[in-house]
Parts: C-alpha cells; sequence; structure tokens
C-alpha cells in the first residue's frame, strides 16, 4: 500500500500517517507541549535503541504503531543533524564578520565623537570615513543614520552628489589622469586613451582583481607637467606606453 | 609660545624673533608648493638637509621650506639668501655641487642659473623676465616664508595690520577703508568687496559669519592654492579684520579635498594663531572673539557658488538657490554671511598696512590692485604669475610667459574658466580689467589664463567646456540641466562630423535661453565659452559643419593620417610605434597607413623624426590612394631637404 505522506501540524515535515501517529503519542506520553523535547526525546531513544535501523517492512495500515526506527525517522535524524552542524558553522562565521563590523563601526563611531556628533559635519565625516576604507560601506551609512538622526536617504544623496565619495569599494591603487583645461590643450585626451588601453578599465571603473581605480580629475595644479597622470600620489608627466607599464607593475 | 595680549606685546614678539635671526646669515630655501612637490622638492630639501649636515655647516646655514614661488616651468626652485640667487630645475644630484660651490666657495653653478636669450645667465631672481615684470605684493612673501611657521609670518611684519586694526580703528573705519581702496571680489564676480561687507554688517541677526572661498574648482586655476599652502596667515589675518569690521564672531574656511597640503597647513597656521591668542577669545587683548572652523569640499564643482557652499557648510547637499535675497543678508542658517575669496581675503591685510590710497594707484580706473594669474597651457613659462590690473595680455603672454614653445603660433587665451571665453590675437592688447575683459566677451574669473596655439581646436575648446558644465550641473533647473546637455550633443556631432546646416544658429538659440533663465551662474555663464568660440572662429565651426574639415587637426572623426611618399624614408619608427599594426612597409619601402585599422592615435605623427616630416593630418579632404606595396623610397642626396 503507497505509503501517504501529509505534512504533519506538530513538526511542520512531511510525515506518513504512522509516524504522525507516533509522534501524537510520544507527545501525550511525555506530557510534553514542546516539539523540541518530544524530538529531543524521539533522537534519545534511537541514540539508545540498540536496533540498528531497519527498512520498513510493508506497513499493515491497522498495525498499532511502533516507536521504532524507520527510515523516514533516521532521515529526519540526519536532517537535524546537518542542520544543527550548518547553525553551529554559520554561528561561527557570523561571529567573525560581526567582529569585523563592531571594529569597523568603532571606527565609525570614532570619526563621528571627532566631530562631537554634530550632523551639520556631516560631510566631513564621510570624507574621514572614504579616506579610511576607500569607499562608504553601507552598514556604516547605515550606523550613521541611526547615530546622528539623519534619513538614510538624505546620506545617500551627499553620498550620490559628491564625487570624492565611492558607494563600491576602490582598488588598492588610485590612478588618476588629469583632464583639467590646461592638460587638455596639451593632450591629455589622448593620455587617457593610453591609459585605459593599458590598465583595461574606463574612468570611473575598478579592475576586478581590486588593483586599480582609475578616474579623471580636474586640475592638480601641476599645469607646468601636463598632460600628467597620478599613481597613489606619485605624479608622472605625459608618460610613455613602457613607463606606464613599469609603473603599473610595481603597484601590487 | 607666549600669550600676546595686545598689539604692544606682537612687536615685542616680533623684534625677539628679528633679533634671534640674522639677515645675513645663508638660507636655502627650496620652493615646496604641490607644483614643486611633484617635481621631487621633498628629495631635494632632504638632500640639502643630508649634505649641510655632512659639511659640518648645520649652525651656519638655515635650510626653509617654502610654498610656491610661481615658476611652476623650472621646478624645483632652489633661492639662495641672502644673495636671492635662484637656481632652477634642481634635483637632488645638484645639491652637492650647489653645496661646495655656493654655499662653501660663494660661487655661483652657472648651469643651474637661468639663461636669457642672449645666453646670459641671469643671477638674481628679481632679474629673472619671469619674475621681472610681475608685481608680486599679494604672492611675493611666499618665498620668504615657511608655512608652517608663524614666526616667519609674523617677522615679515605679519599680523601688524590686525594690531593697527584691533588697537584703535572702528569697524567702521575698517570697513571705510575697503571701500576706499575699491577692493573687487578676487573669485571672478569681481564685486566690491567693501559694499558686501556693509551689506553684511548691516542686516539684522546675529551671528554673523564670514567665509573664505577655497573651492577653486576651475580646472587650470591653482592661485588660490599656492597662497592658502604657502601664506596661510596672510588669509588667516585678512579674515579676522574682516569678521571684526563686519560683526562676525565665526568664521569658516571652505576648502576642496583635492588639496590635501593646503588643509594641513591651513590647520597648523591655525593652531598656532590660537596659541599665540591672535584667534580665539579676546584677540590682542581687544576684547574681540573670533575662531575659524575648516571645512573640507567632496568634489562638487558647483558647490564652490556662494549659495551652495554655504548649504554645504551647513551639512547639506551643496545646490545654488536662486538670489532673489542675497547671501550677505541670509546665508548660513539663514544668517548674515560674507563669503569672499581666498586672494580677496590675503590682500586686506596690505590694504590696512599700506592704505587704501597706496592699494587704488596701482591698477586701472575701475580695477584696482593686482591679480594673481595661472598662466598654463601653450606657453613657455608656466605657473602663477602676479601682476598690476591693466597689464596687456601681450605682456603677460610674451614678456612673462616666453611666449608660445616650438615655434607654434598663438591663436587665443582662455581666461575666466568654465565661465569665461577665449580671446583672439586681434584682441591680445587687452589690458587686464573686470571690464574691459567682459567687453570682449570673457571674464576675468578666478585667474585661469590658458593659452592655446594653432594646434587647439577651438570647436574642441568649447565642448569640453560644456562637457565639464553638464557633469557639474546640479541638475536643479531645466535650463542648465537640459540646455547645456543639447548643446553638448550639437557640439559632439559637429565635432564628429555629422554637423548639419542650422547647427552654429541652434547653439547660439539654446545658449540665449540657458543665459538668461538658469538658477546660477554656473548656468547662466554656461554659453560664455561656446558663444566667444562662435564669435571669433565663426570660420571654424562653419568648417567643421559645411566641410566636414577640422583646421586645427584635432577632432579624431574628421582627421586622417597620411604619410607622404614623397617623405617617407622608411625609418620603420611609425611602424613599430603602431598599437594596431595598422602601418605596412619595410626597410627601404615607403610606409602606408591602412587607413580602416588606424585609430587615430597619433603615435606616428608623434614618432616621425622631424628632419623626415613625413606623416600628416588631412582634415577635409579624401585621403590620396596608397601607393602599390613595395614602391621604393626616394632617397635625398646628400641630406640636403627638397
Amino acid at each position: 500500500m503507497a505509503k501517504r505522506k501529509t505534512k504533519s501540524t506538530f513538526i511542520g515535515l512531511k510525515v506518513t500517517s504512522e509516524q504522525a501517529e507516533t509522534l501524537a503519542q510520544l507527545q501525550k506520553a511525555l506530557n510534553s507541549p514542546t516539539k523540541t523535547a518530544v524530538l529531543l526525546r524521539g533522537l534519545e531513544l534511537l541514540a539508545s535503541s540498540s536496533l540498528p535501523p531497519t527498512p520498513p517492512a510493508q506497513p499493515t495500515p491497522r498495525a498499532a504503531p511502533q516507536i521504532a526506527t524507520s527510515l523516514e525517522l533516521s532521515q529526519i535524524e540526519a536532517e537535524a543533524r546537518h542542520y544543527l552542524n550548518a547553525l553551529a558553522q554559520t554561528r561561527n562565521r557570523s561571529e567573525e564578520v560581526m567582529k569585523q563590523m563592531v571594529q569597523e563601526l568603532a571606527k565609525v563611531d570614532q570619526t563621528v565623537d571627532k566631530y562631537h556628533g554634530d550632523r551639520n559635519y556631516l560631510i566631513q565625516i564621510l570624507l574621514d570615513i572614504q579616506r579610511e576604507n576607500r569607499w562608504l560601506p553601507r552598514d556604516a551609512l547605515i550606523w550613521i543614520s541611526q547615530k546622528l538622526d539623519i534619513p538614510l536617504s538624505q546620506i545617500y544623496h551627499i553620498a550620490t552628489f559628491y564625487k570624492a565619495f565611492s558607494l563600491v569599494p576602490q582598488g588598492r591603487h588610485s590612478v588618476s589622469v588629469c583632464t583639467g583645461t590646461a592638460c587638455h590643450v596639451r593632450g591629455a585626451p589622448r593620455l587617457l586613451e593610453k591609459v585605459t588601453d593599458t590598465l583595461k578599465i574606463r574612468p570611473g571603473e575598478t579592475s576586478s582583481d581590486l588593483r586599480f581605480s582609475l578616474s579623471t580629475v580636474n586640475c592638480l595644479g601641476c599645469c607646468a607637467l601636463g598632460p600628467v597622470m597620478v599613481v597613489d600620489e606619485e605624479y608622472h608627466s605625459n608618460p610613455a606606453i613602457e613607463e606606464m607599464e613599469k609603473i603599473f607593475s610595481a603597484c601590487e | 609660545m607666549p600669550r600676546l595680549k595686545s598689539a604692544t606685546d606682537l612687536e615685542t614678539r616680533r623684534q625677539e624673533i628679528l633679533a634671534r635671526r640674522d639677515p645675513d646669515k645663508p638660507c636655502v630655501t627650496i620652493c615646496s608648493g604641490t607644483g614643486c612637490h611633484a617635481y621631487g622638492s621633498e628629495k631635494v630639501a632632504q638632500t640639502f638637509a643630508a649634505e649641510i649636515n655632512k659639511n659640518g655647516l648645520k649652525e651656519k646655514v638655515d635650510i626653509r621650506r617654502t610654498g610656491c614661488h610661481g615658476y611652476c616651468e623650472r621646478g624645483t626652485i632652489v633661492l639662495i639668501f641672502p644673495q636671492e640667487i635662484c637656481y632652477l630645475r634642481v634635483k637632488p644630484e645638484d645639491v652637492a655641487e650647489i653645496i661646495e660651490t655656493t654655499l662653501t666657495k660663494g660661487e655661483v653653478v652657472e648651469r643651474l642659473l637661468y639663461e636669457g636669450e642672449d645666453a646670459q645667465r641671469i643671477i638674481h631672481e628679481g632679474d629673472i623676465p619671469f619674475y621681472k615684470h610681475q608685481s608680486r605684493i599679494v604672492f611675493g612673501p611666499n618665498r620668504f616664508i615657511d608655512p608652517k611657521s608663524i614666526d616667519d609670518y609674523i617677522a615679515r611684519g605679519g599680523y601688524a595690520a590686525l594690531a593697527k586694526v584691533l588697537s584703535g580703528m572702528t569697524p567702521e573705519a575698517v570697513l571705510a577703508e575697503v571701500k576706499k581702496a575699491n577692493l573687487r571680489g578676487r573669485g571672478g564676480g569681481g564685486f566690491p568687496a567693501g559694499m558686501k561687507w556693509e551689506t553684511t554688517r548691516n542686516a539684522p541677526g546675529e551671528p554673523k559669519y564670514v567665509i573664505v572661498n577655497a573651492d577653486e574648482g576651475d580646472p587650470g586655476a591653482y592661485m588660490d592654492r599656492s597662497l592658502l599652502e604657502g601664506n596661510p596667515h596672510s588669509v588667516l589675518e585678512g579674515l579676522t579684520i574682516g569678521a571684526y569690521a563686519i560683526g562676525a564672531s565665526q568664521g569658516f574656511v571652505y576648502v576642496r579635498q583635492e588639496y590635501p597640503l593646503a588643509v594641513e597647513n591651513l590647520n597648523a597656521a591655525l593652531e598656532q594663531a590660537r596659541d599665540y591668542g591672535l584667534l580665539g577669545e579676546n584677540i590682542l587683548g581687544s576684547g574681540f572673539d573670533f575662531d575659524v572652523m575648516v571645512h573640507r569640499g567632496a568634489g562638487a564643482f558647483v558647490s564652490g557658488e556662494s549659495s551652495a557652499l554655504m548649504t554645504a557648510i551647513e551639512g547639506r547637499v551643496g545646490e545654488p538657490r536662486p538670489k532673489y535675497i542675497r547671501t550677505a543678508v541670509s546665508g548660513i542658517w539663514g544668517k548674515p554671511s560674507n563669503l569672499n575669496n581666498v586672494e580677496t581675503w590675503a590682500t586686506v591685510p596690505l590694504i590696512i598696512d599700506k592704505g587704501a590710497d597706496w592699494f587704488s594707484s596701482i591698477g586701472t580706473k575701475g580695477s584696482k590692485g593686482t591679480k594673481i594669474f595661472s598662466l598654463v597651457g601653450k606657453v613657455n613659462n608656466t605657473g602663477l604669475v602676479e601682476v598690476p590690473m591693466g597689464m596687456t595680455l601681450r605682456e603677460i603672454i610674451y614678456d612673462i610667459g616666453g611666449g608660445i614653445p616650438q615655434g607654434r603660433k598663438f591663436k587665443a587665451v582662455q581666461t575666466g574658466g568654465p565661465s569665461g571665453g577665449v580671446i583672439p590675437e586681434s584682441l591680445i592688447d587687452t589690458p587686464v580689467d573686470f571690464d574691459e575683459l567682459t567687453k570682449v566677451g570673457s571674464m576675468m574669473g578666478s585667474g585661469g589664463m590658458i593659452v592655446m596655439d594653432e594646434d587647439n581646436c577651438m570647436v574642441d575648446v568649447a565642448r569640453y567646456f560644456l562637457n565639464f558644465l553638464s557633469e557639474e550641473s546640479c541638475g536643479q533647473c531645466v535650463p542648465c540641466r537640459e540646455g547645456i546637455y543639447q548643446m553638448l550633443k550639437i557640439l559632439n556631432r559637429i565635432c564628429a562630423g555629422q554637423g548639419r546646416s542650422g547647427d552654429i544658429e541652434l547653439l547660439e538659440e539654446i545658449a540665449e535661453v540657458v543665459r538668461d533663465a538658469s538658477l546660477c551662474a554656473l548656468g547662466a555663464t554656461a554659453p560664455n565659452p561656446v558663444l566667444s568660440t562662435i564669435k571669433y572662429f565663426r570660420d571654424e565651426y562653419k568648417a567643421h559643419v559645411e566641410e566636414k574639415r577640422c583646421p586645427a587637426g584635432v577632432c579624431k572623426e574628421l582627421i586622417s593620417y597620411y604619410i607622404d611618399p614623397e617623405k617617407c624614408q622608411a625609418c620603420l619608427l611609425c611602424l613599430r610605434n603602431c598599437p594596431v599594426e595598422a602601418i605596412t612597409g619595410g626597410k627601404n619601402l615607403i610606409h602606408v597607413i591602412d587607413q580602416d585599422k588606424c585609430t587615430k592615435c597619433s603615435a606616428c605623427f608623434e614618432v616621425c623624426p622631424t628632419r623626415f616630416g613625413a606623416v600628416v593630418k588631412l582634415s577635409g579632404v579624401p585621403v590620396p590612394e596608397p601607393v602599390s606595396t613595395g614602391t621604393e623610397v626616394k632617397r635625398k642626396r646628400g641630406g640636403k631637404s627638397e
């Protein structure tokens, strides 16, 4: 006879009607209202039972349900142990993740305290965080929103208006090409092309290995060196492609 | 540092500092502004320190790192005092020789001196043509002052003007003096500072604020940065004097965050000023309280507009507002706020010190005093120059700037940044003056002066500025947001060879709306680059639109690179340097560019030896049929060119 599986209201899993009855009886027998207690008791019985789990014989519909190690129950047990394991692992990992986040947010706290928690200094606070992390992590923004009592949308308004802020992680090395007027008339567009071809990313993009971020800037004030490319605060005047390649390969 | 409790205290302190200094003691001054820093000035300075130590000269020679000297083309600049010997393009390798020859033997290192036209070497800074024609009343002190030392500033008479104000002048008297001097704002607007101060003073509301606008967004302009880096106290002194005259107790300096050295030096200066009691409560015992907060910008050009800047200081997004009510009446947090440019504030102590009459004796009728310009682009002597108002553009570009490099021909000079316009050769004798420059369709602006030559395309210049402005527009109002974008689209089409008849007229029409209906000055002045280039170079526009030709050879889609078979000497240089291998040929075989592969990167044009000059840019004419492969080169006999 085909086993009909119904969802047991007790444990929320699909079980056969026999198993459902067994569980109901267990519950009654234990006088315990909690599912956990019943399930644990069931597992205990399984564990202490010396009988190895036997595949069920053709169940007779009117046979009295036995508290036996049926295949389904052992499957439930296996699932339960698996989820217990996974939960333990996640708890550990999430602890690490939590630790990291707490550290980052502690630094955010320090920055906010530097400006006495004054919401008028929001832009200054964000600038400090941007400089520290090379981007504005979302959790930091949420934290600031809570601390300074500023709606998150307003913070995003500011973060997206100003060019200094980045909402995605930036590369470890920043490459900027000046496209100010003086550099432009001295051939900055051509230099930008060369840099784009060499780095294989366009202005505003970051390389997939997070090594480089390329951006254009409007006037570094070294017009005598124009056209200028800056790599990590080192200025280079109109570098040729070979020179560029040397400079970039020196950046890890 | 002893707290100075009165004007006499300050004077006593000045005498103390001077007494400790020997004016005849040799001092090696190394320019350490951002420009020279990029040339490696820090290494030069460190090498000097090390070598001086090594030679046992530590007690006999001073070293001073200063702010920008202005001659940025020839950095790193080293000035040896007291003789004022000026060494240019100094490298760390030169240091040992300088110490031995100049500091020990008292002679000059010829090769590091400026070389004049007749191969004459010029020793003294003041004799170098670049400096000789300037009037460096505001910028000059940079070379004597270590920005991190307030004592240097005081030794040169710094804060004497503030002392004079606080120990005997009423705010009204200060106001009257500044008005009499007719100091006009140096940030671009040219509005009379005295009038603005008066409006703020008379406006109802407390507290009042004074602000230094150090946002300096115009690309190509870096005068304010060099002033703030090199002589921050001059700005602070002017700001304090202004605060006293206006009745403000809190000041702000809004610096763009792209100027880290300026922020650093400014913060150091504020600390030192506070220590001395020149800032904070009861300044110099006068009962006047005033302090300053530094506020960094975050990368938005439009936030340099005065109402936008004030909104940014409030911690909100820096967007402008319509100025039905002046910011002098209602600014930060609705209070009267006086905003002036860095250079304007730095000029105030001079006016108080030497008097309004002295100041108005310099310059023209409508524009008094001097102005610092950043002379950049296609000019020999790139750098920061300070000239009296009224000097002509020709004098600045040729006498001071040394003319156009590589013998190219002057085409136009662009002033006023993205709000300004171009001035062609026919008007090069225009004097620099607020009103004169506006008359010719440009404006003074913050001081950017970009020289362009025959290899610059005016249509491309207009497109460059519109591109910049379209990105920086805050987007609040339709004329600016949509108008600039539409003009940019038209210009992009024109530069790509898809110009249509009527485009130029359409540009002019849109420009009118943008100019008249924009909410703020960014939009209102955005059409200037377009209108002025059309006004003076309409033929160039027409060539782009009607003939699909770019006379300057700039607009990529309108030019083709072609190797003249008569001139090619098959040296293989261009062939090897072409990044897309578009050139065929070989030894003794004429090189030919495959037009379908060519990406117009210009590498071949740049590497072809000048004596051959075989690579040319063609525009507006069809490219001649390539010679058949394997054609041999026509050798020039005896090296004579035909």
